[in-house]
């Protein structure tokens, strides 16, 4: 009785089938690259540099690019270039490590909220919605104040005010998936409450809270930067963009390539991380699969 | 058929309530999805359960599974009722009690190779494992006549019936004595219908398994039950065999529904008339005093909308819940 | 009398990053005034795309008409321009879609999409189109028809939606009706009510009526002539008596015997078509239900694509059928 069918299509597994998606999407290729030069240069530059980042040429101040200094010197003979590189460790470091924080905390408590439903669900929602609402600033300078400029207090903080998104993300996908058949069925078939969760609803969760969190590294990265500027991010001498901006800035006029390379930086780092989220989106979207 | 009972259903209700309010939740309304089912399955048997949306029947499977606990009544199952167990005293009971839903689709999870999908049984209930795992999927596979490399293909590469076969061999693999069919071949095509109707045939046939097939065609329920429910608005309003309904329906719903299923033969169709109801199915929130069917039944006179009718044998085991029949009502069946 | 409406070899394809897909390959039927007639197969057969192909309504890109002519009243509409086109629609032919949550607009009142017809094709003034309006809603039994005209479709039911769909696809008299599943999704009491009425309609109007649908009994109880579709083509067409009873093509007596009827005698077993229907990114060459043709040993592969009469008025692409042999017969009781 048995059916033949022949597949004439090829077999890919769904992460295989979401990779040559992201993969045929330019943009989202290109972002990868720059993010990876980006990593790469961060990592090597500083290694092999001639100059230290915090280290001062009062001979050789405020010079333009030049063969010696790729991209100047600073106020204090600084080379701009390897500042750069330094910086970019910085930024990558509080892209990445928030969101660590971010998808430890939001993730589970999105999760057991839609897991447990009823008053929990209620519960914990009001909770999310009063973070939320919490002025971001106020919590960092807080934090600021009382644990010091360490580049870990910056991941925790920013981590502790954006990790809300993820958790309603979380528990919105998970809510959406409960009804569904395929859920039913394994309770039909006698599957506990956090088998059901770990086994069926997370793993197509993962979809959107990745894209998320993609799209939360740019935003983290700016806001570092910006802490910086203003002068409560990190404190000197760990590099940051910001940083370099703010000292940069009075002198712009007679030395504009110091606040326009770290600018660029940025925004060159953020958009490719928008990029990239952008072709995941697309590419993990189970409706665009043929 | 077998007089061994294997499943009895005792006026079954399932409300669900509507709430509103923010904190405290106030229920202001019930949908009454189920109103008062009863009924008694036989091993091996297959009972029909048909109507029309919002009739309750999908309800009335998932309830019976307890996966919405009802709000009253009484599922006896294995001398056991199950509305009164716990979770966890019902979880090894769940091996005999099964469900194959409607939508192919949305029944397998995406992300699991057909060969996890139908292993999932043995493996939430862990009574199975290793080679002889390896061995029961492969045997699956081969009764619902899918071949042995489809083990490792995901639901998007299977057609809408391979992904039903699927779903029938999972639902087999801790060898059930009753499975729910919730509309198993309303989304597949006409010419895969077929196929998959066989199937559960044969499998009625070699495993003895009692059914309980919920669908809203007419012409699949009559053609796999030996006895059909009729439901209407949460509760059944006439239960007979699959031939006695056909020649000889009682309930005006039940004429009028079987007037309205085309038959595939244009000279049939030339004698043929449907009966149109006029109006359309009131909401469950707000049922019909009296009969629930009153407002379109062409047959309705003085009684109906004050006096709600028994569900009782008239004859023969052909039960009906309609006031033109009260339960006294003679034998000899002539009617105008 | 000429035909109303003749499509003549049609064929619709999609172009997609997997490949073309030959939705409607080289398809012929016609209509005639005040007639009705069906387009039956089941998904992906092409019925719903030669509909939407008639009135142009096929998304470009990634689909295409690419060859063929419809001929409507004389007139070739593939040649029309669009503003031409868009005369007809709605208004010469209309269409009645199978959702009607999707075909109706759900931030336009009821009364309004109708009047906007009206207003539009018919030159109607707005109160002279609002009656009008009214008085449709009436006629395909909506109660209060006045009050609900100014209501928005998500207050509607399915079956009420759908009513709405019949009273907007004959608003402007149109001379032809395409309806597409229009009550698949529907129960089989509304869809008694519907079908019904559409009858009515249809015969008091004198309106033609292309009823597409999967479902073999709707065919039989509405259908004076059918055309049979598989994989894009046509596979056999002609009365609807004849093809139900002397059925020409293994796939309409593979459908024909795999459906249960509601009047089989004692139970039955069903015939399925084995095998799945074809992938039409790569559509079998010759007859395309080759593979599946249980009676396959008799026939010729390359052959299966012209369309020969086998009876009077009654047309059938099977090589075997062709040469007048029914080979199904022999095997089924």
């Amino acid at each position: 009785m048995a059916v033949a069918v022949e597949t004439l299509r090829a077999h890919h597994t769904l992460w295989g089938d979401a990779f040559i998606r992201l993969r045929r999407n330019r943009l989202a290729v290109a972002g990868v690259i720059v993010i990876i030069l980006l990593t790469l240069g961060a990592i090597i530059q500083p290694l092999f540099s001639p100059y230290g980042f915090a280290k001062q040429d009062l001979y050789s101040i405020l010079q333009g690019p030049s063969r010696a200094h790729p991209l100047g010197t600073d106020e204090l003979g600084r080379d701009v270039f390897t500042r750069l590189m330094a910086g970019c460790r910085t930024s990558l470091a509080v892209g990445i490590f928030t969101q660590v924080i971010v998808v430890l905390i939001g993730l589970p408590i999105g999760a057991f909220a839609a897991s447990m439903g009823g008053r929990v669900d209620n519960l914990l929602m009001r909770f999310v919605d009063v973070m939320y609402a919490f002025p971001d600033i106020l919590l960092i300078i807080l934090l600021r104040s009382i644990f010091g400029g360490s580049i870990y207090m910056i991941f925790l903080a920013i981590g502790l005010v954006a990790w809300v998104n993820v958790s309603r993300l979380t528990r919105g996908q998970i809510l959406s998936l409960k009804e569904r058949d395929f859920v039913t069925a394994a309770r039909a078939m006698g599957a506990r409450g956090i088998y059901t969760t770990l086994r069926h609803l997370l793993p197509h969760a993962l979809g959107p809270i990745i894209v998320a969190v993609t799209f939360n590294v740019p935003r983290a990265i700016f806001a570092e930067a910006a802490l910086s500027y203003i002068g409560i991010g990190v404190k000197p001498p760990t590099p940051s963009w910001g940083t370099m901006i703010r000292d940069g800035y009075d002198l712009i006029f007679a030395a504009p390539y110091l606040v326009t390379f770290p600018a660029l930086a940025i925004g060159i780092l953020m958009l490719s991380f928008t990029f990239l989220g952008d072709g995941l989106r697309d590419a993990l979207d189970p409706r665009l699969r043929r | 058929m077998e007089m061994d009972v294997l499943l009895e259903v005792n006026n079954l209700i399932k409300y669900f309530p509507i709430t509103s309010g923010l904190f405290l939740q106030r229920v202001i309304a019930q949908v009454k999805a189920v109103d008062g089912v009863s009924f008694a399955l036989s091993k091996g048997e297959t009972l029909g359960l048909v109507g029309e949306s919002g009739c309750g029947k999908t309800t009335v499977g998932r309830s019976i599974l307890q996966l919405y606990r009802p709000t009253a009544g009484q599922v006896i199952f294995q001398g056991k009722d199950l509305c009164r167990l716990s979770e966890k005293e019902l979880r090894p009971l769940r091996q005999k009690l099964q469900i194959i839903f409607q939508d192919p689709y949305d029944s397998l999870d995406p992300r699991l190779t057909a060969e996890d999908i139908i292993g999932e049984p043995m493996r939430i209930q862990g009574t199975i494992r290793g080679r002889a795992y390896r061995e029961r999927v492969a045997e699956l596979l081969n009764i619902v006549g899918l071949a042995p490399y489809m083990a490792e293909l995901y639901p998007h590469e299977f057609s809408g019936g391979q992904r039903q076969r699927v779903g029938v061999a999972r639902a087999l693999a801790l060898e059930p004595s009753f499975i729910v069919c919730d509309e198993p071949v309303s989304a597949l095509d006409v010419s895969i219908q077929a196929q998959i109707i066989n199937l559960l045939d044969d499998l009625q046939q070699q495993f003895s398994i009692a059914y309980l097939f919920i669908a809203h065609d007419l012409s699949v329920v009559r053609h796999i039950s030996d006895r059909v429910a009729v439901m209407y608005l949460g509760k059944i309003i006439e239960l007979c065999d699959r031939d006695e309904l056909y020649k000889n329906p009682l309930h005006p719903y039940t004429r009028a529904l079987l007037s309205a299923v085309p038959i595939p033969d244009p000279l049939v169709e030339e004698q043929r008339a449907p009966i149109i109801l006029k109006g359309e199915v009131p909401s469950p929130i707000n049922p019909p005093s009296g009969c629930p069917f009153h407002p379109r039944c062409f047959s309705a006179f003085e009684p109906c909308p004050t006096v709600v009718p028994e569900f009782a044998d008239v004859g023969g085991g052909h039960l009906v819940s309609c006031l033109l029949y009260p339960p006294s009502w003679p034998q000899s069946r002539t009617e105008g | 009398m000429s035909a109303l409406l003749e499509v003549r070899n049609l064929s619709t394809y999609f172009y997609t990053q997997d490949g073309v897909i030959k939705a409607v390959d080289g398809v012929s039927y016609e209509v005639a005034r005040g007639e009705t007639i069906a387009l039956v197969g089941e998904s992906g057969c092409g019925k719903t795309v030669s509909g939407l192909s008639i009135l142009r309504l096929i998304p470009e890109p990634p689909g295409k008409i690419v060859s063929g002519e419809i001929i409507f009243d004389g007139v070739n509409l593939l040649e029309l321009s669009k503003d031409d086109m868009r005369e007809i629609r709605g208004a010469k032919i209309s269409m009645i879609f199978q959702e009607p949550m999707t075909s109706l607009n759900p931030v336009l009142t009821v009364g309004r999409q109708i009047s906007e017809a009206l207003e539009t094709h018919l030159r109607m003034g707005r109160q002279e189109a609002h009656q009008e309006a009214v008085r449709l809603l009436e006629l395909v039994g909506i109660p209060h028809p006045e009050r609900r005209a100014k209501d928005y479709p998500h207050h509607f039911s399915g079956g009420m939606r759908q009513r709405v769909g019949i009273a907007m696809a004959i608003s402007c008299h149109p001379q032809l009706i395409i309806a597409d599943e229009p009550t698949t999704a529907l129960d089989v009491t509304i869809q008694a009510q519907l079908l019904e009425l559409l009858r009515s309609i249809t015969k008091e109007l004198g309106t033609a009526l292309i009823l597409i649908t999967h479902n073999l009994g709707i065919v039989a109880r509405y259908a004076r002539r059918v055309y049979v579709m598989y994989a894009g083509r046509i596979v056999e067409h002609g009365p609807a008596v004849a093809v139900y009873h002397d059925a020409r093509h293994p796939y309409t007596v593979g459908l024909l015997t795999s459906v249960p009827r509601l009047d089989e005698e004692r139970k039955t077993r069903l015939v399925p078509i084995e095998g799945q229907p074809p992938d039409l990114l790569y559509p079998p060459q010759g007859c395309p239900f080759y593979p599946r043709c249980s009676h396959a040993g008799t026939c010729e592969l390359e052959e299966g694509k012209e369309l020969v009469e086998v009876a009077p008025g009654h047309y059938s692409a099977c090589w075997v059928a062709q040469r007048g042999l029914t080979p199904w017969k022999w095997t089924s009781s």
